[in-house]
């Protein structure tokens, strides 16, 4: 379903390259874990694979077959590729829920589909958040604004649920977010789980994974995959930490 | 009557002094309605230059270098030009500025205790020099609630002018819209003698290339317990040029005032500009007054966001600009009003993003 492969990333004014060759196949219904210590590019990889300006790739990211290398953000989202933000934006003035209905309507249009009308849209969004303890409070407020941080997380759950994405990547969603939290965000995720729905979570910690079950495990070091196996590579992790992968790399 | 000290210096008729001393606040003064061919000349070539503090940014000999000949102002919406509405009165003012210079006077008084808005819609032909002056008197416990649309061409220079007074008590509650025209300045001057009066000055200009909005005010406290809120927001397209002057005097009678002012401007492009000067003059020891002046770019991790969700480029960068312009109009009073200067401003949003 997601087909990256030699994948190069160079970021900031002096062009440092931060992905130096990453290949990785994701197939639909699975879910993959990447695991890697800080500063081994796992967010760069989340910015690269969703079109960030500033994250222009070398390379092939194909998804669904097709070359979405070059495409831009919104048209990777339209066809169904979602990022949970390690850190979600505040965006000051405009309410979560016109942010949502704008969203939802945008990929509809891009997709030739017809637009939610407002009453079905309420109604849909109501049902969703609901599952999330989403208050109709938190759905007036300007998007993330005054957000606690496991609001912030539970919101872009909410999103992945309204929208609807072929192919979530999380990026250190478990940051931030307290036992109870945790619970809430990953019981959304794991709903999300489908066999034509693909899901890429990218953490630092085994603790989100204890949550998620990943049916795969990469552990990345220096830009590139440098190990693969199933769930038990996580809490080998755990309890060795990563550095004989660094020194590999 | 009010007793004014200082005098508030009218000096709308009198020539133009070059560098204001502190604290000064010249009226501008451009000419009188009377003008004829015969004072016009020098009338154009007395036109403050960017060689005068008050008008630094805003070149007015030069933007009207083009004028010729007199033209005619006219103001319609209300009858004859000495304005004493009624009480919960709306009075819906436009005003035309045909080629060449003109001026218009109006006086408006709010008598005590009554609210009145006044919704002033200003319009301008190319070649165009015209000047509205308005003077208000919000007597004791009276309100004004005052919404000024800019005329949007990029070939006319306009002046709207106003000189307020408040009263004990009174409220003035103003808001200004301005897309910018080849030099468009909104100048206000409010001075409060009367204790506890409120004022909430509030702006904002949407520029595309090849405009100019200058909103200026000056608020002088006299009288004790004034409260005053300015928020001017704009947005400057490659090619615009914005302009805020704000000056807040407290003299030393205007004891517990609290005066609060900010501006915030977001620049565009790479040939944006946004000039500002805030300045708090205050000879009084017990008061709270604070300014705040921030220009910044489009917030690209915002941006990317809603691209993210599926939101295309210019409208997230429309959703953006809206968001962030929009927060001034909340502070008009009547609902409608203010949807329908968010209606404009979203209008004017859609054709230049």
């Amino acid at each position: 379903m997601l087909e990256i492969s030699d994948l190069h990333v160079s970021v900031g004014e002096d062009a440092k390259p931060i992905l130096k060759g990453l290949s990785l196949s994701v197939p639909a219904g699975e879910v993959h874990a990447i695991m890697g210590p800080n500063g081994s590019g796992k967010s760069t990889l989340s910015y690269a694979l969703t079109g960030r300006d500033g994250y222009e790739a070398t390379g092939e990211i194909r998804f669904d077959g097709e070359d979405i290398t070059d495409m831009a953000p919104e048209e990777r989202a339209a066809k169904g590729l979602f990022l949970s933000f390690q850190y979600p934006v505040e965006i000051p003035g405009v309410p979560t829920l016109t942010f949502l209905k704008e969203a939802l309507n945008a990929q509809r249009r891009t997709r030739g589909e017809d637009e939610m009308s407002a009453p079905d849209f309420i109604k849909y969004v109501r049902e969703r958040a609901a599952k999330l303890n989403v208050s109709t409070d938190m759905l007036k407020r300007p998007v993330n604004v005054g957000f606690s941080g496991g609001e912030k997380k539970r919101l872009e759950i909410l999103q992945a649920l309204v929208l609807e994405p072929r192919f979530l990547i999380l990026d250190e969603t478990d940051s931030g977010l307290d036992i109870d939290a945790l619970k809430v965000v990953s019981d959304g995720v794991n709903a999300l789980r489908s066999p034509d729905r693909g899901m890429l979570v990218i953490t630092h910690y085994q603790r989100l994974l204890d949550h998620i079950t990943p049916d795969r495990v990469h552990v990345m070091a220096d830009g590139r995959i440098v190990a693969s196996g199933g769930p038990e590579l996580a809490r080998e992790l755990e309890a060795e930490g990563y550095d004989k992968y660094v020194r590999a790399a | 009557m009010f007793s004014i000290n200082p005098p508030l210096d009218p000096a709308r008729h009198s020539p133009r002094k070059r560098g204001e001393k502190p604290g000064g606040c010249g009226m501008t003064v451009l000419f009188k309605p009377d003008l004829d061919e015969s004072g016009l000349a020098e009338t154009l070539a007395n036109l403050p230059t960017r060689r005068d503090e008050h008008w630094k940014w805003s070149d007015l000999r030069r933007a009207a270098n083009d004028v010729e000949g007199v033209g005619t102002l006219v103001v319609s919406g209300v009858d004859g030009d000495n304005l004493v509405p009624e009480d919960g009165a709306r009075i819906d003012l436009t005003t035309l500025a045909s080629a060449g210079a003109s001026a218009a006077d109006v006086t408006l008084t709010v008598k005590a205790g009554r609210s009145v808005t006044m919704v002033e819609r200003h319009a301008a032909e190319a070649g165009s020099l015209g000047n509205v002056h308005v003077k208000i008197e919000i007597e004791a416990g009276a309100r004004l609630d005052r919404i000024i649309v800019m005329p949007d061409t990029s070939e006319s220079v306009f002046i709207a002018s106003s000189e307020i007074v408040l009263g004990e008590g009174a409220t003035l509650n103003q808001t200004a819209l301005d897309f910018g025209g080849k030099l468009n300045r909104c100048e206000t001057h409010v001075t409060h003698p009367g204790a506890q009066t409120h004022v909430r000055l509030d702006g904002v200009y949407l520029l595309k290339s090849g405009r100019h909005a200058d909103q200026t005010s000056i608020v002088r406290h006299t009288g004790p317990g004034g409260t005053l809120s300015q928020l001017t927001k704009g947005a400057v397209m490659s090619g615009g040029q914005g302009v805020f002057r704000g000056k807040i005097i407290v003299e030393r009678a205007a004891q517990k005032t609290d005066a609060r002012m900010t501006h915030r401007g977001l620049l565009l492009g790479d040939r944006a500009e946004i000039d500002a000067k805030p300045e708090l003059e205050i000879y009084a020891d017990d008061v709270q007054c604070a300014h705040g002046n921030a220009l910044g770019a489009m917030d690209d991790e915002a941006l990317f966001y809603m691209r993210q969700r599926g939101i295309p480029k210019l409208k997230a960068r429309a959703l953006l600009i809206e968001s962030f312009l929009a927060e001034p109009l909340d502070g008009i009073a009547d609902e409608g009003l203010r949807a329908e200067l968010l209606a404009l401003l979203r209008s004017r949003l859609e054709s230049v993003s």
